[in-house]
């Protein structure tokens, strides 16, 4: 995931704005971190470099 | 008529299309299987229905192979420009986000969206491949898009909504995320009349676009309840798909079914 991608994600329930931790990245791109919604209280995971945004009951 | 479990629905066509997206993913010890089961079933391109939908040069410009599971093809009427922010919904292995990549430019920006990991994986290496650098996918439902209110110019999607148990709840979000004159420009399957309980009761009739396919009057007010005007229908009525016994002919109840494309905007 590019950080520029940032502007336009939002959370999948609230729609609110996400918070950004990155635990790997490489010139190009963020390869694994995640994703906080503050007001729902759920992470969203990135791995491989793919965000995980399916609402939380549909996390595996 | 019993109504499916809209949970159940969207279980049974994330692991048909997840199957799907595994058969095109190449393995380090196998070739990948070249034929996908059915209906609406992907190929690659140089047997499949892409052709009837996609012009030599567009699918000679995407040399890879990418199973195209579409009934029409959006980018080519959606008139996408230089620097536009697209997001495609249900996008598969990512043949719509890459047509539609060339044409906004290296300044534009399309986001592929699909509830299936595996999709979405074989999108994201499909696009490594072709070292795209100004295409990204996510995992995430079209009936709850992780994405910005006003913040997408087109929405484009090729022979995904029909799939979705809550169609009304996905034209909302659409209707969301786009920016004020933004454009929706979808590709689908529609029915002329209802359909007979018995395929509308069927997951694999589902899972293979029939089951969830809307009557076109219907679909079209569902679109113009959420909020578009100027609503442009383009009508394919000859089979859309590889399978003479699925979405491009008739049910057995003589049912026709058949692909539209949709053009609407929101409002300024």
């Amino acid at each position: 995931m590019k950080r520029d991608l940032m502007e336009i994600l939002a959370c999948p329930v609230c729609k609110g704005s996400l918070k950004l931790t990155v635990d790997e990245e490489d010139e190009k791109e963020i390869i694994k971190g995640s994703l906080y919604c503050e007001d729902c209280s759920v992470t969203y995971p990135i791995e491989e470099t793919i965000p995980n945004l399916l609402p939380p009951e549909l996390h595996k | 008529m019993e109504e499916k479990n809209a949970k159940e629905i969207k279980e049974f066509v994330r692991e048909r299309y997840a199957e799907i997206a595994r058969q095109h993913t190449p393995s380090c010890c196998a070739p990948p299987i070249e034929e996908g089961p059915s209906c609406c079933s992907p190929s690659i391109v140089e047997t499949n229905p892409a052709h009837r939908l996609y012009s030599s040069e567009e699918l000679e410009s995407i040399a890879a192979n990418i199973p195209s599971l579409g009934c029409g093809n959006p980018v080519a009427l959606s008139e996408l420009r230089e620097k536009q922010v697209v997001l495609d919904l249900g996008s598969g292995g990512g043949l719509d986000c890459f047509l539609a990549a060339q044409r906004v430019g290296p300044k534009g920006k399309i986001i592929g969206l699909d509830m299936t990991p595996d999709m979405v994986r074989l999108a994201r290496a499909n696009a490594q491949n072709l070292s795209l650098a100004n295409v990204e996918f996510r995992l995430g439902e079209m009936e709850h898009m992780p994405v910005e209110s006003d913040s997408v110019d087109v929405v484009i999607s090729n022979c995904v909504i029909n799939l979705s148990p809550d169609k009304d709840a996905v034209f909302r979000e659409i209707f969301r995320v786009l920016n004020p004159g933004g454009k929706l420009c979808v590709s689908d399957i529609v029915t002329h009349g209802e359909l007979p309980a018995q395929i509308r009761d069927s997951l694999d009739q589902w899972a293979c676009c029939v089951a969830g396919a809307l009557d076109e009057q219907v679909y079209l007010d569902k679109i113009r309840a959420a909020g578009f005007v100027e609503l442009k229908v383009d009508g394919v009525d000859s089979p859309i798909c590889g399978e003479d016994t699925c979405c491009g002919s008739e049910s057995p109840e003589g049912n026709k079914i058949a692909s539209i494309t949709v053009q609407a905007c929101k409002p300024k």
